[in-house]
């Protein structure tokens, strides 16, 4: 295949996906749709990498050069044939009711009312911002599922798919590609949002990652063994045991002590507490105004909760959520357990999108009789805070920042939790501007679905200039007119992994010491407009 | 894994660089690794650093706050990023024999 022909979009096609003449496409950043003042040109946006001789031989990269999961190329043909089978045995639990209980209703609705029209394309940021990349289209990696479905898992599936032309040749070099291709989409699902027959392509990236993850053991390090398996081991996917939890904790106070003149220690496995708040533990090493943000806050607001120190009691990450049933299960059923046992009248969720997602929406799967207990957004309790007045909070304090918003998809999207936070921005905020489109129609930061921690190979390059390609457009141009540096200017993430996302993005982009863009979280804003602070709450620094 | 070779020092790492075997950690180790860092020379203020790191990794497993690495050490993350060019997680905790921090870090 000529270079030319790999890239024209209407060349490829689904059955590309077996080829065996090595990587599929060649990634050119020259057709990724331009970016806005001051990264109008190429030359200025950071390079994607390409993959290390060392690394192309070593691991898989053959569907368009990247690789986010370091996945090793199998040595014999013995090995892919294992591979192979262990691929279709994995298919066929993915559409068996007992095994696939928690998602085999939407899926096969998924499978079966595609009708090709497209919407979802339109809608895709990755797919679009791309240049329109032929394999990052929703509805090609749907295709490919639908393909395997119809041959594999329909009666009579081998002669009808042959007879028909929708035949799929499955073998390893299909499978490598697809479980890359899994990894180039954040679940935003924005295309479920638009799709007028309801199907749902966010959710195809997640049931082929089970198959993957669950069936063949591949998934992806930070993830899995340094994710959620550590976080079920240690007590947080951070690595961080109940004894530094409990360490940090004092740091914090002191802190906050130092930073308000506030005595206050910090409510921790407090008994018959209304709430058990659930932060992701990340907060505490990377952004520990946030966190710190909170206990001012419910402190302030009178509220009666507590935080947890038990293993997992203290992280309300879920990383299974994005590529793993079965980890998702233990680890949603270990957070609810923790909250019984506390007695407390109901969860909290801070400021994390797929926390939200997993505890708020997805544990409903399993949660039954004694297991239900009430899940609330830390969004929709800081703006009963803030309305109540208690707080007496004086916006002029934050008037020197532009704010934008930046709606986390598990929180808006996913829950439609939309005006809380902007009734708070409003309150807090004089400066406070929507991106455009915001709301449920939002854009995705780009580190959805676990991207913004997967440090693999040359996967965060691609991040920063496909994945969050679209977001850093809105940002750029949300700021258009104050974007010099001698304006202040704050993305309102209420997410940690979006926070994770811009903090990469941003530096990749330089983006904090070309046009001063801080990024942070909502809480910490709030406290910036209490009146009894000596100094702003948070410094405005890198972070 | 990659093995990586200085001035007779062989030492286990990651694919990006840090130490594998922890536990094998030394001074020698440390000038070893701040060498890729693009440090020459150890000053009191880099070993002020690592031994802070050092310390917190053997009491509690893990690379503490950064805001805390900041504090505790006096020095200011500006000045963090001067000691030791890629930063406090993926520059000082490599130099300190530390395994790569994880998570939303």
């Amino acid at each position: 295949m000529t270079k030319d022909k790999m890239m024209d979009k209407e060349k490829i096609r689904v059955s590309d996906i077996s080829g065996k003449n090595g990587q599929m496409v060649e990634l050119d950043p020259s057709r990724f749709l331009p970016l806005l003042s001051p990264y109008d040109t190429l030359e200025l946006e950071p390079r994607i990498s390409p993959l290390t001789a060392e690394q192309k031989i070593k691991y898989e990269c053959d569907l368009d050069g990247i690789s986010a999961i370091m996945l090793p190329r199998p040595k014999t043909e013995r090995e892919k044939r294992t591979l192979v089978d262990k691929f279709l045995s994995g298919l066929t639990k993915l559409f068996d009711k007992e095994d696939n209980w928690t998602f085999i209703q939407p899926l096969l609705l998924t499978m079966e009312y595609c009708a090709k029209c497209q919407t979802c394309s339109k809608a895709c940021p990755i797919f679009t911002q791309s240049g329109g990349i032929e394999i990052y289209r929703p509805t090609y990696r749907s295709e490919i599922l639908r393909k395997l479905y119809k041959k594999y898992i329909k009666p009579g599936g081998r002669a009808i798919s042959r007879m028909t032309g929708e035949d799929i040749d499955v073998n390893w070099e299909m499978i490598a590609r697809l479980a890359e291709l899994s990894y180039r989409c954040t679940i935003c699902r924005r295309c479920a949002q638009v799709c007028p027959m309801g199907v749902d392509n966010g959710l195809v990236t997640h049931e082929l990652r089970k198959i993957f993850s669950q069936e063949m053991g591949i998934n992806i390090r930070q993830l899995h063994e340094l994710g959620s398996s550590q976080q079920l081991l240690k007590g947080s996917s951070t690595g961080m045991t109940p004894a530094a939890f409990k360490d940090n904790i004092e740091f914090m106070e002191n802190e906050v002590k130092e930073r308000t003149g506030l005595e206050f220690k910090w409510p921790i496995d407090k008994a018959g507490a209304d709430i058990l708040l659930y932060h992701n533990a990340g907060e505490f090493l990377a952004w520990p105004e946030n966190p710190e943000a909170f206990a001012v806050i419910l402190d302030a607001a009178g509220i009666s909760y507590t935080l947890s120190s038990d293993l997992l009691g203290y992280d309300g990450v879920n990383y299974g959520v994005w590529y793993d049933d079965i980890q998702m299960a233990r680890v949603a059923l270990k957070h609810i357990e923790i909250a019984k046992k506390l007695g407390v009248k109901k969860i909290v969720i801070g400021e994390c999108g797929h926390s939200h997602k997993a505890l708020a929406v997805i544990a409903d799967r399993i949660l039954t009789g004694d297991f239900i207990i009430p899940r609330e957004s830390s969004l929709t309790l800081l703006a009963d805070i803030v309305r109540s007045g208690r707080l007496n909070l004086d916006k002029s304090r934050n008037e020197d920042i532009f704010v934008t918003l930046h709606d986390p998809c598990n929180m808006v999207r996913l829950m439609g939790i939309v005006e809380p936070q902007r009734e708070i921005l409003r309150a807090v905020a004089p400066g406070f501007r929507e991106m455009t489109p915001h709301g449920v129609d939002n854009y995705c930061c780009g580190g959805g679905s676990g991207f913004a921690i997967i440090d693999n190979a040359n996967f965060p390059d691609w991040r920063h200039a496909v994945a969050g390609r679209m977001k850093l457009r809105q940002i750029l141009d949300v700021f258009r007119d104050v974007i010099s540096p001698e304006h202040k200017k704050y993305v309102c993430a209420p997410c940690s992994n979006c926070k994770g996302q811009f903090r990469e993005m941003f530096v990749a982009y330089g983006i904090f010491e070309r046009c001063n863009i801080l990024y942070g979280g909502l809480a910490e804003l709030i406290v910036n407009a209490m009146p009894n602070l000596k100094k702003p709450f948070f410094d405005w620094e890198w972070r | 894994m990659p093995v990586f070779e200085y001035n007779g020092i062989e030492i286990k790492v990651d694919d990006d660089g840090f130490m594998e075997e922890p536990e094998k950690w030394n001074e020698p180790v440390a000038l070893a690794l701040a060498s890729v860092e693009g440090v020459s020379a150890l000053t009191e203020k880099h070993w002020k650093v690592i031994k802070y790191l050092r310390e917190y990794y053997l009491q509690f497993g893990m690379a503490p706050m950064i805001r805390r690495l900041c504090k505790e050490t006096g020095f200011s993350l500006k000045e963090i990023y001067e000691l030791f060019p890629s930063g406090p997680a993926k520059g000082a905790c490599k130099v300190a024999g530390l395994t790569k921090p994880a998570g939303c870090v």
